[in-house]
């Protein structure tokens, strides 16, 4: 059938480019935070048109795929994981939108003996590893490496959690610091969310192939 | 079992063997009187096949010997002149019905096929008398195939029909499809798919007239010496067999029942080649 | 339309007292696959065979209203040259039994009293059985009976057959229905190929066919035409309520 495997072809490349246009996008906040770079906050804010207008085109061409060729078994399955993972990479996306629009309003910056302290760069490197990691286990359907992830959200989540403990040690010692904190832990948190969508598409990716035994 | 299957049981199986052995028995009569008839006739006619028989024409009154080529010339001159004539135009009119079915006029053209086949032969023979014999003012092989023809067409005709129509309508629709005209249609796709079931209703009809005599009694009449002249009068076997086993000689007889053999040998023959043909030409749709 | 090839006015066929079709106008695209769909005794096969004039096997036919083929009108014009130029494959594989393989491919034009040199059949009939994915597979029997092959091998020579005579349309009557789902499967991969350089028109039953290999999709319900768009649309989002309740087997 090799029109309906044009299409499943065409999905599958339009969401690996999905993938790479969310992944800029958490780049771009990694570097807005901890490098405090400002012009980094208007290419997200304008590739965050782009993002959704990915997500719109995945939508459709299932919708297409499912109403003209009704697939079946991995096709069908495949379908029905490419649109949770959509959904998932678009929330990705629009917290990344959501951390660099923190950073521009938090002037003149965020105390780096603070983001030193909760571990930001070590979030935001661990939750880019889980990434890639995804981007790796969905373009060669490797169910260990999305594991792998399950794993890492685990470490993810504890960084998250000690950093409130953390900010509000740091707060008592620098006062003036707090009217950072509660942004600070606000992107934590939002990083820790990342971290959650990752985990829901390596599941999607994992339930993909169970019933396949790899 | 329950009581309703034993009850009745035994004498239900009693009347299913009477009935088996009534079919078998029939059967075996109808096929014994073929093979006594057919044993006979060899008996008597092997003792007649000499070289003679076939290749003389008949002697004088007295004279021993003699044969029957004559007829034999003749049997075939007016049975492939017949031929001629009745094949085109019998597998003609059988397109003709296959093809327009339904049609008021067919109707009328089957009915008198139909009563075409009723009529005796001897009445076909009379009538060809006085359409043609009599205003020609001579007997001739060609007013006998032309009586024969006659006689031809039905079997011809029906088999022709019947054969086309259980071709598959499709086969016609893909051939005009591809822009073909009726004709070319007819002539490449339908006659050839039909060629098995035409032929055998050709030979049939051969088969049906090889042994006619009354319609030649007044057309072809008879002719004691040899004649390739379709406009001359020519004798034939079944006539032949017909005068020398009424006449009182018994040499005469002798050469009857050579030729009667040599006709039914004829019959066999030509059935066996439908046989042959009808399934080498079948074709599968 | 944009490259439109044929076109039909106010299109109604009867047969005798029955009005089958009533009243169709539409237009068909140049080198797209139309579906024609609908529930039995819509119309959709009587109109298909309204464009090559096979309706006039039917003696009670009637045709009224116009057909165009670019802008010549079918009925104006010699059946036999219409038929030469719209070929039609069969629901049932139909290649003619007393013929071989490489005869059937050129009867279109055996049938036409086309004279045509050794190396112009060899080459048509090559040509032709590439095109339809059936060259390997019998190039060295040729010669055999063409009842020889498989139902889904002879559907694929009768395409062949009318692919040979280069005609502007082809024109399909439930082409796979005869046919075991992977060879239907073959012929729609097929179908999908040869529309880069023909028309095709297929009248089917199997509207997940119709979704799968065409580019445009008639509703036929009752001799109307109910809704026509492209495939996507009607599937995903049709106008008509009665084409929805078609397409979800919601009908009656």
């Amino acid at each position: 059938m090799e029109h309906l495997q044009a299409e499943m072809d065409a999905l599958r490349n339009e969401m690996l480019e999905m993938y790479k246009i969310v992944l800029s996008q958490v780049e771009r906040a990694q570097t807005a935070l901890i490098d405090n770079n400002l012009s980094v906050v208007k290419e997200i804010a304008s590739n965050e048109k782009l993002v959704n207008a990915k997500e719109l085109q995945i939508d459709s061409r299932c919708e297409t795929i499912l109403a003209l060729f009704t697939p079946v078994a991995v096709d069908l399955r495949f379908i029905l994981s490419a649109l949770k993972i959509n959904i998932n990479l678009e929330r990705i996306g629009d917290i990344a939108d959501n951390i660099a629009r923190m950073v521009s309003h938090t002037k003149p910056g965020f105390d780096r003996a603070l983001l030193e302290k909760i571990n930001a760069k070590g979030a935001f490197a661990l939750s880019l590893d889980m990434y890639k990691n995804l981007l790796q286990a969905f373009e060669k359907e490797d169910t260990l490496l999305a594991r792998d992830i399950l794993i890492k959200d685990e470490a993810l989540d504890n960084i998250t959690d000690e950093s409130v403990s953390i900010a509000e040690e740091y707060t008592k010692g620098h006062p003036d610091s707090i009217i950072q904190a509660i942004p600070v832990i606000s992107i934590m948190k939002m990083v820790e969310r990342i971290g959650d969508h990752l985990k829901n598409i390596a599941e999607e990716i994992i339930f993909l192939r169970r019933s396949e035994g790899t | 079992m329950t009581p309703f299957d034993i009850q009745g049981l035994k004498g239900r199986r009693v009347k299913d063997r009477i009935f088996t052995s009534m079919v078998w028995l029939l059967t075996f009569s109808c096929l014994a009187v073929v093979f006594i008839i057919l044993f006979y006739l060899f008996k008597m006619g092997i003792g007649s096949l000499n070289w003679a028989l076939f290749t003389q024409g008949p002697k004088p009154v007295g004279e021993a010997g003699g044969g029957i080529l004559n007829a034999i010339v003749g049997s075939l001159m007016v049975v492939v002149v017949a031929a001629i004539i009745a094949i085109p135009i019998g597998v003609s009119v059988g397109i003709y019905l296959a093809e327009n079915r339904g049609r008021k006029l067919s109707d009328y053209v089957a009915i008198a096929i139909d009563v075409l086949q009723g009529i005796p032969s001897i009445v076909i023979g009379i009538v060809i008398y006085i359409w043609i014999v009599k205003p020609t003012g001579k007997f001739s092989a060609l007013s006998g195939s032309i009586a024969l023809a006659i006689m031809m067409l039905p079997p011809i005709i029906k088999n022709t029909e019947e054969t086309l129509i259980l071709i598959p309508t499709t086969l016609k629709e893909a051939a005009l499809a591809l822009g073909a005209s009726y004709f070319r249609t007819t002539l490449k796709i339908l006659l050839p798919a039909g060629i098995g079931g035409i032929f055998s209703g050709c030979i049939i009809g051969i088969a049906r007239i090889a042994g006619e005599v009354a319609p030649l009694l007044f057309t072809a009449f008879g002719n004691p010496a040899l004649n390739f002249n379709v406009l001359k009068p020519v004798d034939t076997i079944p006539k032949v067999i017909f005068a020398y086993a009424s006449s009182p000689y018994d040499d005469w007889h002798r050469i009857a029942w050579g030729g009667s053999l040599i006709l039914v040998l004829f019959i066999i023959l030509l059935n066996t080649i439908i046989k042959i043909f009808e399934s080498r030409w079948k074709v599968q749709f | 339309m944009e490259g439109t090839i044929l076109r039909t006015e106010n299109l109604r066929i009867s047969f005798g007292d029955n009005n089958v079709v009533k009243g169709i106008n539409m237009e068909i695209a140049e080198k797209q696959v139309t579906a024609f769909m609908g529930p039995s005794g819509c119309g959709k096969t009587t109109i298909l065979r309204a464009i090559n004039r096979l309706h006039e096997l039917t003696p009670e036919a009637k045709v009224e209203g116009k057909i165009f083929l670019h802008s010549e009108n079918i009925n104006e014009m010699e059946a036999m040259s219409v038929r030469r130029r719209v070929g039609m494959v069969f629901q049932r594989p139909n290649p003619f039994p007393t013929m071989s393989i490489f005869e059937n491919v050129i009867s279109g034009f055996i049938l036409n009293g086309i004279k045509l040199k050794t190396d112009e059949k060899n080459e048509i009939v090559e040509d032709a059985l590439k095109k339809v994915a059936l060259w390997e597979e019998v190039k060295d029997h040729l010669k055999n009976r063409s009842t020889s092959l498989s139902g889904g091998q002879q559907q694929r020579l009768c395409l062949a057959r009318a692919v040979a005579m280069k005609p502007e349309v082809i024109l399909l009557d439930e082409p796979t229905s005869a046919l075991d789902p992977l060879s239907t499967a073959k012929i729609e991969d097929l179908l999908y190929e040869l529309k880069g350089n023909y028309t095709l028109v297929i009248v089917t039953h199997n509207m997940q066919q119709a979704a799968r290999i065409s580019d445009k999709t008639a509703f036929f319900y009752l001799g109307e035409l109910l809704e026509y768009d492209d495939t996507k649309k009607v599937f995903t989002n049709p106008k008509n309520e009665k084409t929805q309740n078609y397409i979800t087997g919601r009908f009656g």
